[in-house]
């Protein structure tokens, strides 16, 4: 998801989650909730920032736009994601 | 519309917290837990049968205790993580040694021969309420680690927290140091030993795992750093015990899994630390690492609880004072809004 995210610069979590269940060849309606609670947690600690937010009037569910912080950045040179 | 989607917004950080805390509830329930079955054990056969004399094989006892601690954490985080369908990610996490698992590798080192091994030692040496208090100490070290190492901040309020902590530890170890529980046998520094090891241990493991664990799935995390540490007591520690000295340590592991008693008290006490961990985790996501920490810190008041029930006894004066103390200063420490974390966490570019 990190590395997604520093591809995209900054994106809504609903193209993230769509980019990274093609990547690992999942769907259904738990890896979509399993991905969302990955970027509230890499939000949680920092390493992405909410940068925006819409509501889907389709779903009726908040959206988000993420970012990656700089924190986040120094993170991934730490663990050679970057 | 726009009120609206501020009224979702709001419902969704609510929703939030409220999985947040009741993951920290169930941390510190577990968490205290954990202190009746790990203390049970000490009096259940083949652990029972050795000498308050030997403190030789009281010690290798403590670390056939923490190895088959660590196998059966595993086992049941296996399943966890089975259920999920995230052991494929676990390989994955694994195997990435030189740059993400060797930071779980640092960090069951620290957590296993260190804090497990020290709570069983104190647990054993001088009492589970010791043992449970005593650790309170862990995010003092875990801060000046990361302040040390990662150049993390530590703001004002931080810093009053930990001193506050500080004078709970003082409480606690006082009377042990002036003589006052000295006399119940000349052994008991080796639970302090233990206590002080436990709380080094947790801290340190903490601010090192973080280092993985923010670039990793949690649970996944948690798996591995155990994995870690059933190897390093399996192929190192124990095997070289085994080699150097006449200790029976065969036979402990052997009548551990053979013993009914043993091995249910065994198994409780790792079902409880695999869920705390693993509750402990899910609300750093939902309510941030400093709140998660201050509720599931109150686990010293769980075991306090749970002893009492357990034993009809109320504890030692001095150790009730020092978990107020250290409870006070665990809320005083994380009583930043989660929306700080991330300012808090951020680091020098020249960092680590």
């Amino acid at each position: 998801m990190l590395v997604l995210l520093e591809q995209q610069q900054i994106e809504w979590d609903d193209r993230l989650i769509d980019l990274a269940m093609q990547e690992y060849e999942l769907e259904g309606r738990y890896w979509l909730n399993h991905f969302r609670i990955i970027l509230d947690e890499l939000a949680s600690a920092g390493l992405i920032t909410r940068e925006d937010h819409r509501l889907d009037t389709v779903t009726d569910r908040l959206i988000f736009q993420y970012a990656l912080s700089g924190f986040g950045r120094q993170r991934m040179r730490d663990t050679g994601l970057l | 519309m726009s009120s609206y989607t501020d009224y979702a917004l709001r419902q969704h950080f609510i929703r939030h917290q409220r999985w947040g805390f009741r993951w920290a509830i169930w941390t510190a329930v577990l968490w205290g837990a954990w202190y009746i079955p790990g203390t049970a054990l000490w009096y259940e056969y083949p652990y029972n049968i050795i000498s308050s004399e030997d403190q030789g094989q009281r010690l290798v006892a403590t670390a056939v205790m923490t190895w088959i601690h660590a196998i059966a954490v595993f086992i049941f985080l296996a399943l966890w993580n089975g259920s999920l369908g995230k052991l494929k990610d676990y390989g994955r996490t694994l195997v990435r040694f030189r740059k993400i698992s060797k930071w779980y590798a640092l960090a069951s080192l620290f957590g296993g021969p260190m804090a497990i091994f020290g709570s069983y030692m104190a647990m054993g040496f001088v009492g589970p309420v010791f043992a449970a208090v005593t650790s309170l100490f862990y995010p003092v070290v875990g801060a000046v680690i990361a302040r040390l190492w990662y150049h993390e901040k530590i703001s004002g309020q931080a810093a009053l927290g930990m001193a506050i902590i500080i004078m709970g530890g003082v409480v606690i170890y006082g009377p042990g140091l002036f003589g006052e529980v000295g006399n119940e046998g000349s052994y008991v520094w080796l639970g302090y030993l233990g206590g002080i090891l436990s709380a080094i241990g947790w801290g340190a493991e903490g601010a090192v795992a973080s280092r993985a664990m923010d670039v990793t799935d949690p649970d996944v995390g948690i798996q591995c750093r155990f994995s870690f540490e059933i190897l390093f007591w399996g192929l190192l520690v124990l095997p070289a015990i085994m080699l150097l000295t006449e200790q029976p340590v065969w036979f402990l592991i052997q009548e551990t899994l053979l013993t009914p008693a043993a091995l249910t008290w065994m198994l409780l006490a790792s079902v409880c630390h695999a869920f705390c961990y693993t509750a402990f985790y899910k609300s750093f996501s939902l309510i941030g690492v400093s709140r998660g920490e201050a509720i599931g810190n109150l686990y010293g008041v769980f075991a306090v609880i749970f002893v009492a029930i357990v034993t009809l006894e109320l504890p030692e004066w001095y150790f009730l004072v020092g978990l107020v103390f250290t409870i006070v200063g665990s809320f005083v420490m994380f009583r930043e809004p989660a929306e700080a974390v991330a300012e808090l966490r951020s680091v020098t570019e020249n960092a680590g």
